[in-house]
């Protein structure tokens, strides 16, 4: 008696081009939604002290972090030599303090630089492998910190970097040192011909060759750039635990890559930007603050900072494979 | 493997009306031929005339609109490679699939579907040697590495794969492209072996002698219709390219004004790419546009590609006013001033993710400001009047380049060329491959542009119409070689003979 409306004519699905936030947007807004009402139940963590102790706690790992996003953006390359370069740097700096700190400042930042920015030009002007290479470069450094130490830790023979220790304003100085950083690697990024070909490069590098684009050069800075935070970074940890020993860099590497793949700098290469690893950092350290402030054990605390690069990194990824079908 | 019963009574393989459109402009309209066992039946046809569509569905990768398929009289759906292999369609690709690390048994083996799970290897070996010595490759062995073969061999190793693959059709397209001429002997007997044991075969290819000499049936195709098929006895290449072309051969415009400063010229000499050009020398004036006209493996490219410096074993002497171009690294190509736009959009051209805006001036990012600041308002300006120039839409700036058309997007590519003080040859690799109707001539208007502004154009093209349209001064190239230098007086006939036929004896 009555027609079913559903078996009407099929009505062809509106193809109507639409513009969605990425699913990463979508997620992270999600996250922090769903963090808020654990953070506000949590106690003591809408404290000043607080929020001081996460910027403190994610400045190191962002600082090491904002070279590595460039790296990234640039050529879709991770470096597995990360604390080992750390590491050393802090040994140069601390067995040189003797000098005067300049000196041992300026001693430990050209050596970081230059121990990096040689591993850009291996990826940039010969096409190494960057994992393969830093892989390579990780063993080298970490045997070089060992016969630097001689296996026993590396002390300063003066306090004079005590001044990094300094918190100006209640803040620690490497939070401040991260946001310069910050601000001065988006501005690269964003501003700079070099930082606009990194992008270039980054999605493809065959059309950025082929196109006249300086690729050795722009690799090569992006790496050199990576030698400075990761070589700041070793200076921060020679000044907070004053002596050096030969896992002083600790997880420093993979904490890097997961605050860069957590922003959602694309693995892949082309996109992402500092800003976003910035973000990426701050949230790693709230969720690792909220979970050490509940009490969860250190092992709970890693593996929810694994589930989550993974989610970002599938997230990132599927849209990634979608977006260029 | 196939009965030598079926000769006479019943064609080994039936086309029958095959029609295929792609987004509704047809590529395929009406095509019908036979092929016989033992046959070898040639598939001649300008670009674009559909050949490659024909042997995409023949060997199963792509389903026709309308029409038949039939062999040995029983009509079959391909709906895969897979599937043709298995009712014994056999193609030999125009890029090779063999893989140069592996022996060329471990080739041989790969992709064979009737292949054991568990291989036996002398089993194989002996079967291995058995299709080598058919194929009267008698000097290769089974274990030897594939990376140590010549070209040629691997186009053998290639055409013993698809026998070994029990094939009662062998496809074989465009296999000596980028073949020498002892090579191409080769091939020829091998593929007079495979016919002679009673398979099919069908034969692309672009050179045209070549075909007249191997096959005993033609079959023409123009704008996707099987124009006339023929026996090859009695053809003549003249014939055939009266076949191919159709009537109105276009002929080549009155000749422009040069720049008559040669101080502005790229002047090319001995430029030689091992194995792929050899000595090829070009005086090209500024405000004129040079055409190379060669088919795959003619070298045409190769001159484009080794002048923007991605041929870093190129040698000879380039100057681009009158001063020397550091040619053997791309940086220093685009550093004296030549702009180049790759044949391969995609892969090697655009910035797919990136907007239009970005990808305008991707490569005039340090011109946009000092010290290497990249100015914002310089880069919208520079960008807005640049797609203007390109006849780009101006809403469209800020959409990623893979959501434009094909047409479009080549616009992109090419205008990132234009309008810079710096760049002044401008070097392009089949300007308007994938590209519409009017896309193209929009691309044309631009290049004609750009000649006028002082530039010297060249491109490579293997279009015929593109060539005498666009092209002052044409070279038809084969082999690695020029053939002829026009100036006026060509027409499609004659660019077609000397990129398909062979040299005489010179």
């Amino acid at each position: 008696m009555t027609t079913d409306l559903r078996t009407g004519p099929p009505v062809a699905p509106a193809r109507v081009p639409r513009r969605r936030p990425g699913s990463l947007a979508v997620a992270l807004a999600v996250l922090v939604v769903a963090l808020v009402p654990v953070a506000v139940t949590t106690d003591r963590f809408l404290t000043l002290d607080n929020a001081r102790a996460i910027l403190a706690s994610a400045a190191l790992v962002g600082i090491t972090a904002m070279g590595a996003t460039l790296v990234m953006i640039a050529g879709s390359a991770v470096s597995l030599a990360s604390a080992q370069t750390a590491t050393v740097v802090a040994m140069v700096f601390l067995a040189t303090q003797d000098r005067g700190l300049v000196v041992a400042t300026l001693l430990g930042l050209l050596g970081g630089i230059a121990v990096t920015a040689l591993q850009g030009v291996a990826v940039g002007y010969w096409e190494a492998n960057p994992i393969v290479l830093t892989i390579a470069a990780g063993f080298a450094l970490g045997g070089g910190a060992i016969w630097l130490s001689g296996g026993t830790p590396v002390n300063a023979t003066t306090d004079g970097y005590e001044l990094f220790n300094s918190t100006p304003l209640g803040l620690p100085l490497a939070v401040y040192v991260l946001l310069v950083l910050a601000a001065v690697a988006q501005a690269i990024l964003r501003r700079t011909a070099a930082g606009r070909q990194m992008y270039l490069i980054g999605e493809n590098r065959a059309a950025a060759r082929a196109a006249g684009l300086p690729v050795g050069r722009v690799l090569v800075l992006a790496w050199a750039f990576f030698g400075l935070c990761l070589a700041i970074t070793g200076v921060f940890l020679a000044s907070f635990n004053t002596s050096a020993t030969t896992n002083l860099g600790g997880t420093l590497t993979l904490d890097a890559i997961a605050a860069v793949l957590v922003g959602g700098t694309a693995i892949t290469g082309g996109k992402g930007s500092a800003l976003r690893t910035l973000g990426g950092a701050v949230l790693i350290s709230v969720i690792a603050d909220i979970l050490l402030i509940r009490g969860y054990s250190t092992g709970v605390q890693i593996l929810v900072k694994g589930v989550l690069v993974l989610a970002v990194v599938v997230l990132v990824h599927v849209r990634a494979a979608r977006g260029s079908r | 493997m196939t009965e030598p019963t079926q000769t006479g009574s019943q064609p080994l393989v039936t086309i029958d009306k095959l029609a295929r459109s792609f987004a509704g402009v047809p590529a395929v309209k009406d095509v019908s031929f036979t092929v016989g066992a033992g046959e070898i039946h040639a598939l001649c046809g300008h670009n674009g005339a559909g050949k490659s569509t024909v042997v995409k569905m023949l060997s199963g990768q792509l389903a026709p609109d309308s029409g038949r398929i039939l062999l040995a009289g029983e009509p079959v759906g391909l709906r895969s490679r897979q599937a043709a292999q298995h009712l014994g369609v056999a193609l030999v690709d125009q890029e090779l699939s063999v893989v140069p690390a592996l022996t060329v048994l471990e080739n041989m083996s790969l992709g064979d579907i009737d292949a054991p799970l568990v291989v036996r290897r002398r089993a194989a070996v002996a079967r291995c040697r058995e299709v080598l010595d058919d194929m009267g490759l008698e000097r290769l062995r089974p274990d030897q590495l594939v990376s140590t073969l010549s070209m040629g061999e691997r186009q053998l190793v290639e055409i013993a794969k698809a026998l070994s693959q029990r094939a009662r059709v062998v496809i074989l397209d465009e296999p000596t492209a980028t073949l020498s001429d002892v090579e191409s002997r080769r091939v020829f007997a091998a593929v007079r072996r495979v016919a002679a044991r009673g398979c099919a075969v069908v034969f692309v290819s672009h050179r045209l002698s070549e075909v007249l000499e191997l096959c005993d049936t033609v079959t023409v195709l123009r704008d996707g219709r099987a124009v006339v098929t023929t026996p090859a006895a009695g053809l003549s290449v003249e014939q055939l390219i009266v076949h191919m072309l159709g009537e109105a051969p276009h002929r080549l415009a009155a000749t422009r004004r040069p720049d008559p400063d040669l101080t502005h010229a790229l002047r090319v000499e001995h430029l030689h790419v091992p194995g792929r050009l050899e000595d090829f020398a070009l005086t090209a004036r500024a405000g004129r546009i040079y055409a190379l006209a060669g088919q795959l493996g003619s070298g045409a490219s190769d001159v484009l590609r080794a002048l923007a410096g991605l041929h870093p074993r190129a040698t000879g002497s380039v100057e681009l006013r009158d001063r020397a171009v550091p040619f053997r690294n791309p940086v220093g190509a685009a550093r004296s001033g030549i702009a180049f736009v790759s044949n391969d959009r995609k892969g090697e051209g655009l910035f797919l993710d990136k907007s239009v805006a970005w990808n305008l001036v991707a490569t005039r990012l340090d011109r946009l400001g000092a010290g290497g600041v990249v100015g914002a308002g310089r880069e919208r300006r520079t960008a807005r009047s640049l797609a203007a120039l390109a006849t780009l839409p101006p809403d469209r700036l800020a959409a990623p380049v893979l959501a434009l058309s094909g047409g479009n997007q080549q616009k992109v590519f090419v205008g990132r060329s234009l309008d810079r003080d710096d760049v002044h040859a401008l070097l392009l690799d089949e300007p308007t491959r994938g590209v519409d109707i009017g896309g193209r001539a929009a691309i044309h208007r631009l290049l004609r542009s750009a000649a006028d502004a002082g530039l010297v154009v060249i491109f490579a093209s293997t279009e015929l119409e593109e060539l005498l349209e666009l092209g002052d001064v044409i070279l038809t190239m084969r082999d690695g070689r020029v053939v002829n230098t026009y100036e006026g007086g060509a027409d499609g006939a004659v660019l077609m003979r000397d990129m398909t036929e062979r040299k005489e004896a010179a």
